[in-house]
């Protein structure tokens, strides 16, 4: 073609226009390059709507690649880049090359590449047919096809192994599995509810392989009963959670952790909102201050309904700490399940778990029930209990200080006594025997009660329990008391209410309190499976120790071994228990306090935190220290 | 022709929308759907292929190459005019980025060089930089394979660079030759 026809080929290309706007499919213009203005085309040819269409469709072509095949046969690859219908369908390529030579009849092999023609013009009669692949032909494909063109220049994976350079082995085609054959489940069946698969891993390694499977949930966790009560427990459970993880805190931390919003103005950027650690509470790290007190005072109250003012007065003895009443009046003393175990709000510092069950306790538990409860456990194990207390040596001051509220609370009335008890209990817990009377006694009947509770009431006011300000501290001294002490801390048994009041020689603050005596032969106690299920009661931790050379008790075997602080069940009862005690075969009715796991009431030598849930077999059978 | 289609040929056999199973002159053969015909420029246009997304096969045929045809079927109008527009600004960068393509692709075509040469350069491109020189290859610019492109013709470079070179170079070899 000579160069006029090129450049009408140009021109005429370029001409074609928004086809809306486009009239005709006419070409001969007079030298408009492309400006994507309109251009009235005068055609030769007549108007028709299959001719627009095919101008149309040319025009897609530009800057595609697209292979002409001539008349010849041969075939020429190439960027599309005008065409001429007019001239029968001239067409100009750009970087063109030739593919297949029809005149060339060698052996592959003897091809001899030649180099691309930067244009190549095709003269319409040569021209038999365009072939073009994925040819956009609507808007939406165009669009799609320019990010497409970008993105290749970023060598995306598919661009690189579509790998157009080199000659692919085979052709290459994406995988579609056959039709869903059970062989391969789809990924999304697979993990939908993995408990109902229907699907048993062991059957099937033991069909395939033969291999025989010891498993046994239960090794693993604890088996929940369902029993009667086990709606009311989840209910009051999710009531506790939902109040305690709604509460208002201080902690930023804790704060942003149940959503309570901070406010626009906050001072502070991510790190304080998000990742620090606070501190400057205070010099101590327990960071048990007032305001928490209060708060926990406050919870308590709600939770447990209120103290009877007797309980108030209770709580001025303690920490006047004046009075050292006998373990009689605890024997009496009702055990008032709410109060007792309202005084355990300080497990937040303790352990949370015997928190939550004492509170938990509290609210499943009767008070009657209780009473009965804690009247049969003070029956427990009298004499060697007795033994026991009487063997105490003089206890650490956190001791003490829980002796004095101890004795405050013996000087009041029943159910403050009670209430004081079940703080006492908590406190001897700790594995600490503070006043061997009162305090066996007390603990006996209390629930499990945090030594702090004594301290969260007591910190209210000035008390002489100094000690008592640290309820962590008291804790970990209890529990460090109660390790030294091992088996033989003398427990604090029921008992002991029969020993009577007796003096306290070494504590300052009560009078009452016996000297701990170490005893490192003391047997750890397990409670046994066959236990009758009694109503949990909240006097799980008490602290009872009796002598070694009582009774040897058989471990109980096949029982979970575990010493520590298990895992917490939420919602469930805590019960912090000295899991040293081992199964009594003596001639005292064995009580158990709550359910047969409550059987720890009776501890032998060291005792050790563990978390005890009703209805579940206990979780140690550790053997003592 | 039987089956050859004149000017004067009847209308309806190239209805838009018609499923056509043509065989032309050429040799090739394929099913397709008319989107339209020109009858002044005796020009057919086809789509291939049945996805009805926004890209198409498209062909273009002059019925004069047509040796015959069959009608498959009718079927309604591939082509939806609504939708048919066209960017002037966007075909013209898409061309400019075919354009680069091309000169990118160019570059690795060897002029003058037998097809089986090539195939060489593009297997060795795989893993390693290398570029033609007039009808050798230049590897990592310093090793030099020429024709017959054996291993023997790997020559310069480090002692390292060179057996690494013929290493490459026997295997793509040994591949290219059970390959059809």
């Amino acid at each position: 073609m000579n160069t006029q026809q090129t450049a009408q080929l140009k021109s005429s290309a370029n001409g074609f226009a928004r086809r809306r706007s486009e009239r005709e499919s006419g070409m001969r213009l007079e030298n408009k390059h492309q400006s994507g203005k309109l251009n009235q085309n005068r055609s030769m040819n007549a108007k028709s709507p299959s001719r627009d269409r095919l101008v149309y469709l040319s025009t897609c072509l530009i800057g595609h690649p697209v292979e002409v095949r001539l008349k010849n046969g041969s075939i020429y690859s190439g960027t599309c880049h005008t065409t001429n219908v007019e001239q029968e369908f001239a067409i100009i390529l750009k970087m063109a090359r030739m593919t297949k030579d029809a005149s060339y009849r060698g052996s592959k092999q003897e091809y001899v590449m030649k180099a691309p023609s930067k244009t190549l013009i095709i003269p319409g009669k040569e021209v038999a047919e365009v072939i073009a692949k994925d040819v956009p032909v609507t808007v939406a494909g165009q669009s799609n096809e320019l990010q497409n063109e970008r993105h290749e220049d970023i060598l995306i994976d598919s661009s690189i192994s579509h790998s157009r350079h080199v000659e692919l082995d085979r052709e290459l085609s994406p995988w579609v599995p056959d039709e869903d054959d059970p062989q391969c489940p789809g990924l999304e069946n697979i993990f939908d509810g993995p408990w109902n698969r229907g699907w048993d891993q062991f059957e099937t390694n033991k069909m395939l392989f033969g291999v025989k499977s010891t498993f046994d949930e239960e090794l693993y966790t604890t088996r929940l009963e369902k029993g009667p009560r086990m709606r009311e427990l989840e209910r009051e459970a999710t009531r506790i959670a939902r109040e305690i993880e709604g509460e208002d805190t201080e902690d930023l931390h804790l704060a942003e952790e149940r959503g309570i919003n901070l406010g626009e103005d906050f001072d502070g950027d991510e790190e304080v909102r998000f990742s620090s650690v606070i501190r400057g509470r205070g010099l101590d790290d327990s960071g048990y201050d007032e305001d928490e007190d209060i708060l926990l005072d406050k919870r308590n109250t709600e939770t447990f309904g209120d103290v009877p003012a007797s309980s108030g007065a209770k709580t001025d003895h303690l920490h006047r700490g004046t009075s050292n009443d006998s373990a009689g009046a605890l024997l009496t003393s009702s055990v008032d399940e709410p109060q007792c175990s309202q005084s355990s709000n300080g497990s937040e510092f303790f352990q949370s778990n015997t928190y939550d069950h004492c509170r938990q306790q509290a609210d499943d538990l009767p008070c009657k029930s209780s009473t009965s409860d804690c009247n049969g456990r003070s029956l427990y194990g009298n004499p060697e209990i007795l033994r026991v207390a009487q063997g105490h040596d003089s206890i650490n001051a956190s001791i003490e200080t829980k002796t004095v509220a101890v004795d405050g609370k013996l000087s009041k009335s029943n159910e403050s006594q009670s209430a004081e008890n079940s703080q006492t209990a908590g406190f001897d817990r700790g594995g600490l025997l503070a006043d061997a009377p009162s305090v066996t006694s007390s603990v006996k009947e209390m629930p499990p009660t945090e030594p702090e509770v004594v301290y969260v009431k007591a910190d209210g006011e000035s008390s002489g329990v100094s000690a008592c300000r640290q309820p962590g501290t008291f804790a970990s001294g209890s529990d460090h008391a109660g390790a030294t002490s091992a088996s033989s801390h003398p427990a604090v048994s029921p008992s002991s209410s029969l020993i009577g009041s007796s003096s306290s020689e070494n504590s300052t603050l009560n009078p009452h309190a016996k000297e701990f005596k170490f005893n490192p032969n003391a047997k750890s106690f397990t409670p046994s499976h066959s236990s009758p299920v009694r109503p949990p009661s909240p006097v799980s931790d008490g602290s009872y120790y009796f002598t070694p050379n009582v009774t040897t008790l058989p471990q109980m075997h096949g029982m979970p071994v575990g010493i520590g602080m298990g895992p917490s069940y939420s919602g469930h009862q805590h019960v912090l228990f000295n899991p040293q005690v081992a199964p009594l075969r003596s001639p005292q009715p064995y009580f158990h306090p709550s359910g047969p796991q409550y059987g720890q009431q009776m501890n032998l030598g060291h005792p050790r935190q563990v978390l005890y849930m009703p209805g579940y077999q206990p979780v140690s059978s550790s053997q003592h220290l | 022709m039987e089956g050859s289609i004149s000017n004067s040929g009847s209308n309806e056999d190239f209805a838009v929308g018609c499923m056509l199973s043509i065989k032309t002159t050429l040799g090739d053969e394929f099913d397709g759907q008319v989107i339209t015909f020109d009858r002044p420029s005796n020009i057919l246009v086809l789509q291939e292929g049945s996805k009805p997304g926004p890209r198409r096969n498209i062909r273009f045929l002059k019925t004069n190459y047509i040796k015959e045809f069959s009608f498959l079927g009718q079927s309604e109008d591939p082509l939806d005019i609504k939708k048919c527009y066209i960017d002037l600004q966007s075909l013209q960068d898409r061309e400019e980025l075919a354009l680069r393509q091309a000169e990118a692709d160019a570059e690795r075509i060897g002029v003058g060089v037998t097809t089986e040469a090539q195939g060489i350069f593009d297997a060795l491109s795989k893993t390693l930089p290398v570029r033609w020189d007039k009808t050798s290859i230049v590897v990592m610019n310093e090793v030099r394979v020429s024709s017959p492109y054996l291993p023997e013709n790997v020559i310069g470079g480090t002692p390292a660079a060179n057996d690494r070179v013929k290493k490459v170079l026997e295997l793509e070899r040994r591949r290219l030759q059970t390959r059809p």
